[in-house]
């Protein structure tokens, strides 16, 4: 019997979620996915169905979403929210954000979020997934996003953020605790 | 003219690993809720697969999404690669994903096993994958699952301690063999499937990724690397992993290693290696990793185990 075959779209989405499942299992650690350009487009291809939903204020990226067949939901109510960036409109949906339940942690929202690794403000991340510490530096996100999940992720509630530049791609699930410098 | 192939339908593979795209996709978003939540027992829809459920699915399931052409599979069933089921589930995966078998655990890229976790530390970067029977610590104090699903909630877990304190008091000892319920970072209490004792602090602070899944019982959980997980204890009597101390290993002469017993004619008995790809290279003189436990069979992270102490009454 021969193998199966290993799709363009089979190879890109497999890449895409080994990206996100390795920076979610070492938080802080930049890893890469298939393509930079399309990036949001390719993580909404891997993760969202009808069986799944989304929110998103950016409108270039509504219709990329609005494909892969998954409902567009409120703040409040969406499993996977997609900010291109983050300003003071976006850090009032994302208090919103579900932080899911004591019985339903899962329920907890996941937040992609584009902002510029590397430069900026220097962070030690402390927790699951972390030998000791792990440094961190990443540009492009206000000061008060850090206060908002500070406040809303009391584990094993809150979200679970990636945050994208480019192909490049960390996770901060919402266990790890942030130390600012 | 009309050729046979115009008439007939066009080739239809099955889908690459297998499971198709809306599974996986399903099977993907649950194993990241997994890992950002140690040790929470996340609900998946669990597909129907040319195996029987209670045979691996769980495990295979996770596999499968996990797996591409590049990837390095082995596959184990206590310990051993060679059992039918490792075998049967070994050439499944490759033949729906193409990718490289190995009985190798430091060349594994994905590792799925049944009850054992290998002897050579595992790295980072790769994939433990335990199929999982029953994966509710709970079930044994409480036959109820919704009601479990509350203790869980709760951190309520006064009856495991209970459970525990009932065998010191009749045994003088814990008494649970396998899947001995280990705190996960903390807070949540998992089964580790039926790992030994013996394998049990292997997940503490591990640099791999484990990823435990139940097909039959449609949950899936992980313990992230570099993460806590404490067997329960009291804080005067510790966990204790097995007394496997004197055995040697009669193909390699080690010792200090998890072993089967081999019961003999005579009443004796004989003891080998139980996992296989370790003994294989042994014997070989193939180079080996640095193993959890060492030749005077003390665990890699110090302070871990602790002396055995008899409870007394």
């Amino acid at each position: 019997m021969t193998v199966p075959p290993y799709t363009p779209a089979e190879s890109r989405t497999r890449d895409t979620f080994l990206a996100l499942m390795w920076a979610l299992s070492y938080p802080g650690r930049i890893y890469q996915l298939p393509d930079a350009e399309t990036n949001f487009a390719l993580i909404a291809e891997t993760l969202l169905d009808l069986e799944t939903s989304y929110y998103t204020p950016d409108s270039h990226l509504e219709s990329a979403l609005a494909q892969t067949g998954a409902k567009a939901l409120s703040t409040g109510r969406a499993a996977y929210h997609f900010y291109t960036s983050l300003g003071e409109s976006e850090l009032g949906d994302i208090r919103e954000a579900s932080i899911g339940t004591m019985l339903y942690p899962d329920d907890g929202a996941t937040l992609l979020i584009g902002c510029k690794l590397g430069s900026g403000m220097q962070m030690a991340l402390l927790g699951p997934g972390i030998n000791g510490q792990q440094a961190l530096q990443i540009d492009n996100i206000p000061e008060i996003f850090w206060e908002i999940r500070e406040t809303v992720c009391r584990f094993p509630l809150g979200w679970d953020v990636y945050f994208v530049d480019g192909e490049n791609v960390v996770g901060l699930p919402r266990g790890v605790r942030v130390e600012r410098r | 003219m009309t050729t046979l192939s115009d008439l007939a339908q066009p080739r239809q593979d099955y889908s690459y690993g297998f499971m198709d795209a809306y599974a996986k996709r399903e099977l993907r978003r649950r194993i990241l809720k997994a890992i950002a939540i140690p040790g929470y027992q996340v609900p998946y829809a669990s597909r129907e697969l040319p195996i029987a459920r209670g045979w691996g699915t769980g495990g295979l399931q996770v596999t499968l999404s996990l797996v591409g052409p590049e990837s390095v599979v082995k596959v184990i069933d206590q310990g051993a690669d060679d059992s039918v089921n490792a075998a049967n589930l070994r050439r499944f995966i490759t033949r729906m994903s193409g990718a490289e078998t190995t009985t190798d655990t430091l060349k594994a890229t994905i590792l799925q096993s049944r009850h054992r976790i290998p002897e050579e530390v595992m790295q980072e970067g790769q994939a433990l994958v335990l199929q999982v029977p029953d994966p509710e610590p709970l079930r044994g104090v409480t036959a109820d699952m919704s009601k479990a699903h509350q203790l869980h909630a709760d951190s309520d877990y006064g009856q495991m301690w209970l459970l525990l304190y009932e065998q010191l008091v009749r045994y003088r000892q814990y008494i649970q063999g396998a899947s001995y319920p280990s705190l996960v970072n903390g807070l949540y209490i998992i089964s580790p499937s039926p790992i030994p004792r013996w394998d049990t602090p292997k997940l503490h602070q591990a640099a791999h990724l484990t990823l435990l899944s139940a097909g039959r019982e449609k949950r899936l959980y992980a313990v992230p690397p570099y993460t806590d997980v404490y067997p329960l204890e009291f804080s005067d009597v510790p966990f204790q992993v097995e007394d496997q101390q004197g055995w040697v290993c009669k193909t390699t002469g080690v010792q200090n290693k998890f072993m089967n017993e081999l019961p003999q004619e005579d009443g004796t008995s004989q003891y080998e290696l139980s996992d296989s790809g370790y003994a294989e290279k042994l014997v070989k003189n193939e180079a080996v990793g640095a193993t959890y436990y060492d030749d005077q069979g003390d665990f890699y992270y110090d302070g871990y185990l602790k002396p055995p102490v008899q409870p007394s009454l």
